[in-house]
């Protein structure tokens, strides 16, 4: 499976990549905020997006704004990572077509949870 | 000013939970410190303001040595190859804490909106925070050196 991972910070990046990869996933894309993403997934077809929510230029829900309003990307099942765990910011995320949300800091056990429960609600 | 009780609990835990699950390195508290003249000899500083129902920061601060570490464990790699990682890194720390803090409160309160973490690197500079607030700093020992966390609260919400 493909996915692509995208944050601002280097770090977090590298963290979610390496967890993917001990969970099997060794197909994975990066990209530095939302701007990049959209360029990214136009060039780069992948089965699941992994987001942050706060990074400059396009945001993490202006992100999901855009993959969903695409008909080539709309039904990308969609996994958001984030310290933002209000309930108010997960409703945000929701309705802005999140499948499934993990909240920063998290364990290798609780993305593989999330990420399978986000395959069967895409 | 006092710092709650209750916001020094969800601060303490939520350094713990961060160590504990993105360094893999669990961390020991010492008693907090509420004498505002005491700083920490640090570094390395990250910071990260919050604004809403409470408004002030959360900072990080250790030396480079430790910062070093924490950077090489949360990256799989060895300490000593961490370099242009390390600010980025430690950054994110300071983001995990603060934003942990914060959803903790956001159980009990209404949430507050976090900002982008700030890094200050050097060996030869100190902080000060103008206006009324209240102050905390968190020691902890991680594999047997020191680092703080400092919660900086003003206004009336303590």
């Amino acid at each position: 499976m493909r996915i692509l991972v995208v944050d601002d910070s280097s770090t977090m990046r590298r963290i979610i990549i390496n967890t993917l990869n001990k969970l099997g996933y060794k197909e994975c894309h990066e990209a530095g905020n939302g701007r990049e993403g959209v360029d990214k997934l136009a060039s780069t077809p992948v089965d699941m997006v992994i987001t942050d929510w706060n990074m400059p230029e396009m945001s993490g829900i202006d992100f999901i704004r855009a993959i969903r309003g695409n008909d080539a990307t709309k039904k990308l099942p969609i996994l958001m990572v984030t310290t933002n765990a209000a309930q108010d910011d997960i409703m945000e995320a929701m309705k802005a077509g999140v499948n499934n949300y993990v909240v920063k800091p998290f364990t290798p056990d609780t993305i593989k949870e999330k990420i399978e429960s986000a395959l069967k609600a895409a | 000013m006092i710092m709650s009780k209750e916001v020094l609990t969800q601060l303490l835990a939520a350094t713990e939970e961060v160590f504990e699950t993105m360094v893999f390195k669990p961390v020991s508290r010492q008693d907090p410190i509420e004498d505002e003249t005491v700083r920490p000899a640090s570094n390395v500083v990250a910071t990260v303001a919050f604004a809403g129902h409470r408004r002030g920061l959360v900072a990080f601060h250790s030396s480079l040595g430790t910062a070093r570490n924490i950077a090489g464990a949360m990256l799989g790699m060895p300490a000593e190859e961490i370099n242009g990682e390390m600010p980025d890194a430690i950054g994110e720390i300071a983001n995990m804490i603060a934003g942990s803090f914060r959803t903790k409160l956001a159980a009990t309160e209404p949430a507050c909106a976090i900002a982008v973490p700030t890094v200050t690197i050097g060996s030869d500079f100190s902080t000060r925070y103008l206006g009324q607030a209240s102050r905390v700093l968190c020691p902890f020992q991680m594999d047997g050196e020191p680092i703080y966390v400092e919660l900086i609260l003003t206004g009336e919400q303590s």
